[in-house]
């Protein structure tokens, strides 16, 4: 194979992505097939994201599209990390779609925008995960090697 | 799409008398499309492709339907397969998925790669053959359907990277590179202008982008000129402006030179010479043609010369009888010309090598061909079923439906007979109410409408005895039954 597979999947989806996007999503930086970042907002006037951006960082395996990308919510001065119960405040994200098990390798990263977009659309509690402040001061672990349990795949 | 017949024409050999077949052949063989010079090549050069080429990295001209596209590789599909539960993926995407999860990407259906499996339809087999694909191969700007791209590649593509020519090296090169056999592309050289070491690979980059001293700058113009390949000389006596040049109809008697520049000025207000020179280039041309038709000519007679003494001998050596010697003769006059059209249609083969390249690339266009029409009626013929069966199911519904009016007009008639039957028989009753015996009168009237029951279902078989009398009731009644079996085994 002359091009690595995750390069060349890449390659497809960045010439889909800069031709179009739903509304909401920006492509902030695709400069290599390692590493993209992405601006995503809340569409409807959910009082717990009204007016505000999130940075999402993606990373990518030489196997991606069959393993699941690292995406994380980065903090910036003008990018908060989102409040959520499924969202760490060090910006992880506990998603079974990002999970080994959830992904798909059909998955894409407008899919997965479009699927965090969504799941704060739905959110109404203003909380983070139980033992958020330990689970940030102990973890010193790559996102993708933390087993998450995910005890509640409907929000 | 060609007739019916083409095939006929195709697969008959160039042993044909009709003049209309070297027309033909060399039609088709350009019909392939490729550069006339991959045809010529020379067989050292077509060295096979060692890299398989990449379907995913394959442009398409136009954009791919979705419904073609790979959910995985975001590809057109590549040898795709369907899984149980109807999905379709490249066989190497949904391979590379399965060893993660042996379930379907799409639905989470479980999959075994070893027996779920499904090809995919021939429609859209054929779709994909279709797409007009372009060659992935960097600096090849060759199009054609996709399911041709492959041989392209392979054999014909010169810049399908292929083995270094040098023994031993086993880095790739592109095929063009591959002029010189024996020398290693990768070996470094020195830049003949600057002295830098580079690889023979990088030399024609090096020269039109870095090298510094490959350029010169020109005495006449001072333009920055290439020196690599003489092309300050070809510049000089081509393009500079202001070097010295000859008017294009020199040849004609023009006798104006000048600098470059003002010379084309002086062609274009026109010169005298023009008329004079064109009319010498037309003779040129035209000497070249009756040279080589005088060469065809020539060559064949001397092909129908060695036909003919060679059937001569044949004949006067092994058949003694002279009408069938005749025969014969006759027969064998009209072929030389034919048999040796793939030498007159044009292009003089320069070795039987070349030659049967050709015949091979013809050939293959004509299998393509075949191929295409085979599909197609395939196609037309499961069309032409399906509307066939559809006939024949619609004819069935409305046999159906005219079965069931019938059965209806059927059971109206016979309930009708039966009421009619009814009237008579209360009739005849109170006939024989008046006349007969009371006693006699009731045992009538309870077996008139039992069986009168019966035969008012059935035929008019009971008819007859309906008006008699009493006792005889019974008998009619299961007379009356047995004609009615009779009548529903005619219906
Ligand atoms: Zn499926
Ligand atoms: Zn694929
Ligand atoms: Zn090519
Ligand atoms: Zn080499
Ligand atoms: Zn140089
Ligand atoms: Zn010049
Ligand atoms: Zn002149």
């Amino acid at each position: 194979m002359s091009a690595p597979f995750a390069a060349k999947r890449l390659g497809k989806e960045l010439q889909k992505i800069s031709n179009s996007l739903p509304p909401g999503i920006e492509l902030v930086s695709a400069d290599n097939f390692e590493e993209w970042l992405v601006d995503i907002r809340v569409l409807d006037d959910n009082p717990l994201y009204r007016n505000e951006i999130y940075r999402l960082r993606f990373r990518f395996s030489s196997t991606y599209p069959i393993e699941p990308p690292e995406v994380v919510f980065v903090k910036l001065p003008d990018r908060p990390i989102p409040i959520h119960p499924h969202i760490y405040s060090n910006g992880i994200i506990c998603l079974d779609l990002l999970g080994h098990q959830g992904w798909s390798p059909v998955q894409n990263v407008e899919s997965v925008c479009m699927s965090l977009q969504s799941m704060l659309t739905g959110n109404t509690k203003n909380e983070r995960p139980p033992g958020d402040e330990e689970f940030v001061r102990g973890n010193r672990l790559r996102p993708r090697d933390i087993e998450f349990y995910y005890h509640d795949n409907d929000v | 799409m060609p007739p019916p017949n083409t095939p006929v024409d195709g697969t008959t050999t160039p042993r044909s008398t009709q003049p209309s077949q070297p027309a033909q052949s060399s039609q088709s063989s350009q019909s392939a499309s490729r550069p006339a010079s991959s045809i010529i090549m020379d067989a050292s050069q077509v060295k096979t492709a060692v890299v398989k080429m990449d379907y995913q990295a394959i442009d398409y001209v136009n954009p791919v339907d979705e419904t073609l596209i790979c959910p995985i590789c975001r590809t057109a599909f590549h040898s795709p397969i369907t899984t149980p539960c109807g999905h379709t993926f490249c066989a190497k995407c949904i391979n590379r998925a399965l060893e993660r999860q042996r379930v379907c990407p799409i639905d989470r259906q479980p999959v075994d790669k070893t027996r779920d499996y499904r090809p995919i339809p021939l429609i859209i087999k054929e779709q994909l053959d279709r797409l007009e694909a372009r060659c992935p191969n960097q600096g090849c700007d060759y199009v054609c359907a996709r399911e041709n791209l492959e041989a392209h590649y392979e054999r014909h593509c010169e810049f399908t990277p292929v083995r270094c020519p040098k023994p031993g090296c086993d880095k790739l090169v592109a095929r063009h590179l591959c002029s010189i056999e024996g020398q290693c592309m990768h070996e470094t050289t020195n830049c003949d202008f600057c002295l830098k070491p580079v690889t023979f690979v990088d030399l024609d980059a090096h020269w039109e982008q870095e090298c510094e001293a490959a350029f010169a700058t020109c005495p006449d113009c001072g333009a920055s000129v290439s020196v690599v390949n003489n092309s300050m000389l070809k510049h000089i006596q081509q393009d500079c402006p202001e070097a010295t040049a000859k008017c294009t109809w020199e040849g004609a008697g023009c006798r104006v030179t000048d600098k470059r520049r003002l010379v084309r000025e002086h062609e274009r207000n026109g010169c005298m010479y023009e008329t004079v020179g064109r009319l010498l280039e037309q003779q040129a041309e035209d000497r070249k043609i009756i040279q080589d038709l005088t060469r065809r000519l020539a060559s064949l007679e001397a092909v129908r010369d060695t036909r003919r003494r060679g059937r001569r001998r044949d004949s006067a050596a092994t058949i003694n009888d002279r009408s069938a010697a005749a025969v014969a003769a006759d027969g064998t006059l009209a072929n030389p010309a034919a048999s040796s059209a793939p030498l007159a249609d044009g292009t003089t083969w320069e070795s039987p090598h070349n030659y049967m390249l050709a015949q091979f690339e013809r050939l293959e266009s004509q299998m393509e061909e075949l191929r295409e029409m085979v599909c197609e009626m395939d196609m037309r013929q499961s069309a032409s079923f399906l509307h066939h069966s559809q006939q024949v199911a619609d004819r069935f519904l409305e046999l159906g439906d005219k079965v069931g009016v019938l059965s209806m007009h059927t059971k109206w008639l016979l309930n009708m007979q039966y009421m009619q039957r009814n009237a008579q028989l209360r009739a005849a009753n109170a006939a024989s109410l008046t006349a007969g015996a009371a006693g006699a009168g009731n045992v009538g009237l309870s077996g008139s409408s039992d069986g009168g029951h019966h035969g008012g279902e059935s035929s008019s078989g009971a008819g007859s005895s309906s008006s008699e009398s009493g006792p005889r009731y019974q008998l009619g009644g299961r007379r009356g039954s047995e004609g009615r079996i009779e009548t529903l085994t005619r219906l």
